[in-house]
């Protein structure tokens, strides 16, 4: 109906004013190029037709939820059981782009919109395209280029409204209708990732370490979202690996330095070689072991490689939870003594974890020192080897104040009454109580009465002297 | 042209351009790497009005290793050392970052003199003095200022305090080493000129700043 209307119009213009459209049309073609050289591939031979590739940035990430269409209610089919729908939900911050092939009639922009020959979404991941086109339509008016707004419509998203498609309560939502949710979703990831790429390769960003403006392709982006240039990160890194100084290798930024951030093996794999990679990671790992307070030196001078303590230590019985076995040279050893594996069942000589109990006792409850300790070897089992050490020092006490030992078989004897020569119950040496010398069996007396010697008159100890007393008052 | 150098004539040029901060950085001499700079006093602080000059020295591995610098202006603050200058502060250790510039950390100095921190002192005497008087200690950190940086000296307080303590607290008050002003006093000079002269040259011992003894005496004699 309009279109014969149209031709009558077209007829209307005279020639200077086609003119005026042609160099219309080339000023918006050369404005496009300049603007947008990636979205506009050139014009064919006759020079009316024209290919634009839109992407969508949306310049922030928005959710995606893609879902089947629901089922038309009104088909024979509605009354079985509704389907389950599936639903996809990613981020992104980009979508494919909207293919548009266009021919510019010779009076537009005066008179005519441009002719939209053919338009479609890269993995038709837009159904709707139809609404679309009319809505591209409906933005020309009269006299007034038009590609440029089309260009931004599509670019910003914008158009996703009109269609419907954004959430009406939060605009960061945008609801997809596509008949297989499953199969566009990694499409639309895939995209989002190399477009996010190759836009961060074409930007030029600053590094504030050279102070120099460099392509993102000479740049790395890390975690924590800085920007710095290549060269740099790897100078610092290597230098960082080559002292030895791995706490630094991380972001140059005050306030991640400040924070300790720390980069990740993905990071430090992009920047510097692979043997400064191991490096890394060599000295990445020493420190966490020396970190770690779980984990024991193996006692083998030659090797001294960190032992990890078994995973189910702790619900090991106590006598099994001591055992480590070292993973480069299989010695299997006693975690509290460090002496080789002496079983289960035998306890440790005192002398050689006495260190440890010390260690415990001296911190205090609670610290850290004590947490350290209790990680290692199992709260239970550090508590119990308290303990022994603690009742073991009371028997030591109380073996060397109220006990001799036996000079001939090293027993130790306890008196409790009488005096103080002493015939071993095990081995018949005789000895002194007070001082553990032997004495000659034939006169064992003789030690007490010799004025010289430290022990005279003292067969009897002074323990006694009240009841002498008390018998001489009486 | 190492990134180093680039990297310094940037920041250089940069703070050459930049009016508003007032911190300059010149050359000593033709090393790019040896450098004076200096910022004002800041407001409200016994500093103000002084102009305060710092030596600094760019590090091979520069920005990756801090920059060391070092008051060459006498400065009476518990983070600074009164004798040799040292400046106790974290971004010069181990807070540094390869993105803090020689302007950035001559501004972080400057607000260091603001807000001293006695706990984490380079200065014992100086910390000590600051936390049991801090009234007589501004006292002090405003005198040397004055007599060192060049600042107004004493506000309100004219004539009273610093004045009347006598030539031997002089020494101690204007940061000198009684040695050094007994050595040049031997010589025949007036106490008093000598303790002048030695403030005048920034005087530490003929180590510090290669201030020779004849360069003393050629100023006694002026």
């Amino acid at each position: 109906m309009t279109q014969p209307v149209e031709e009558v119009y077209s007829l209307v213009l005279d020639a200077d004013q086609l003119e005026q459209c042609t160099s219309m049309q080339q000023d918006e073609f050369g404005v496009l190029e300049s603007i947008y050289p990636e979205f506009v591939s050139s014009r064919n031979l006759d020079g009316d037709a024209l290919k634009l590739e839109i992407p969508v940035q949306f310049g922030t990430t928005k959710s995606v939820l893609i879902s089947e269409p629901p089922p038309p209610s009104n088909t024979g089919i509605a009354s079985l059981p509704e389907k389950k729908q599936t639903l996809q939900s990613i981020s992104l911050t980009t979508l494919p782009p909207i293919l548009i092939n266009i021919t510019l009639p010779r009076s537009y922009p005066l008179q005519k919109p441009p002719v939209i020959t053919s338009i479609r979404a890269t993995h038709i991941w837009l159904s709707e395209v139809e609404v679309l086109q009319s809505t591209l339509i409906e933005l020309w008016q009269t006299a007034e280029p038009v590609l440029f707004n089309w260009i931004e419509y599509i670019r910003t998203g914008d158009f996703l409204e009109k269609l419907n498609l954004v959430s009406p309560g939060n605009s960061d939502i945008i609801a997809l209708p596509h008949p297989a949710p499953r199969l566009i979703a990694p499409l639309l990831l895939e995209y989002d990732s190399s477009a996010q790429s190759s836009q961060f390769a074409q930007n030029s960003y600053p590094c504030s370490v050279c102070l120099t403006s460099l392509k993102g392709s000479k740049c790395l982006q890390l975690k924590c979202k800085h920007i710095f240039c290549r060269t740099c990160l790897e100078d610092f890194w290597k230098m960082c690996i080559a002292e030895g100084d791995i706490s630094r290798v991380g972001c140059p930024d005050p306030e991640c330095v400040k924070k300790a951030n720390e980069a990740g093996e993905e990071e430090v794999a992009r920047v510097v070689t692979e043997a400064e990679l191991q490096r890394w990671k060599w000295l990445r790992e020493k420190r966490n072991v020396e970190r770690d307070p779980t984990v024991v030196h193996c006692p083998v001078a030659v090797c001294q490689a960190p032992v990890p303590k078994p995973i189910d230590a702790d619900k090991e019985t106590p006598g099994w939870s001591r055992l480590r076995t070292c993973p480069r040279c299989g010695y299997s050893f006693c975690a509290f003594c460090r002496r080789t594996w002496h079983g289960p069942l035998d306890k440790c000589p005192i002398a050689q974890y006495e260190h440890l109990a010390l260690e415990y006792l001296g911190a205090e409850e609670g610290s850290p020192e004590r947490a350290k300790l209790e990680r290692r070897f199992g709260k239970a089992n550090i508590i119990r080897l308290v303990a022994t050490y603690e009742e073991e020092k009371a028997n030591m006490q109380w073996l060397s104040s109220s006990t001799m030992q036996c000079p001939g078989c090293q027993c130790h004897v306890e008196k409790n009454m009488g005096c103080n020569h002493m015939t071993c119950w095990k081995c018949s040496q005789h000895f002194c109580y007070r001082c553990g010398e032997r004495l000659n069996p034939d006169q064992p007396y003789a030690h007490f009465s010799n004025p010289k010697h430290g022990c005279f008159n003292q067969l009897f100890d002074v323990i006694d002297v009240p009841e002498a007393e008390w018998e001489l008052e009486e | 042209m190492d990134a180093r150098l680039r990297r310094v004539n940037k920041e250089i040029s940069d703070c050459k351009n930049d009016k508003t901060s007032q911190i300059k950085i010149e050359l000593f001499d033709e090393s790019p790497f040896h450098l004076k700079g200096s910022f004002p006093g800041p407001e409200g602080t016994p500093y103000e009005g002084g102009l305060f000059e710092v030596d600094i020295v760019i590090p091979d591995s520069y920005p990756f290793q801090p920059v060391k610098m070092k008051f060459i202006t006498k400065v009476y603050h518990p983070n600074v050392s009164s004798a040799s200058g040292a400046i106790c502060l974290d971004i010069l250790k181990d807070a540094w970052s390869p993105v803090l510039t020689l302007k950035s950390t001559l501004i972080s100095l400057q607000s260091l003199l603001c807000s001293p921190e006695p706990n984490d002192p380079q200065d014992a005497e100086v910390a000590k003095h600051y936390m049991t008087s801090k009234s007589s200690f501004e006292e002090t950190a405003t005198y040397w200022t004055q007599i060192y940086a060049g600042g107004p000296g004493p506000k309100e307080k004219k004539g009273k305090g610093v004045g009347g303590k006598g030539v031997q607290d002089e020494v101690a008050i204007a940061g000198l080493e009684r040695a050094h002003v007994d050595r040049f006093e031997t010589l025949g000079f007036e106490r008093s000129k000598v303790i002048d002269a030695l403030r005048r040259l920034n005087y530490r011992g003929p180590n510090i700043a290669q201030i020779t003894d004849d360069r003393v005496v050629e100023e006694l004699l002026k």
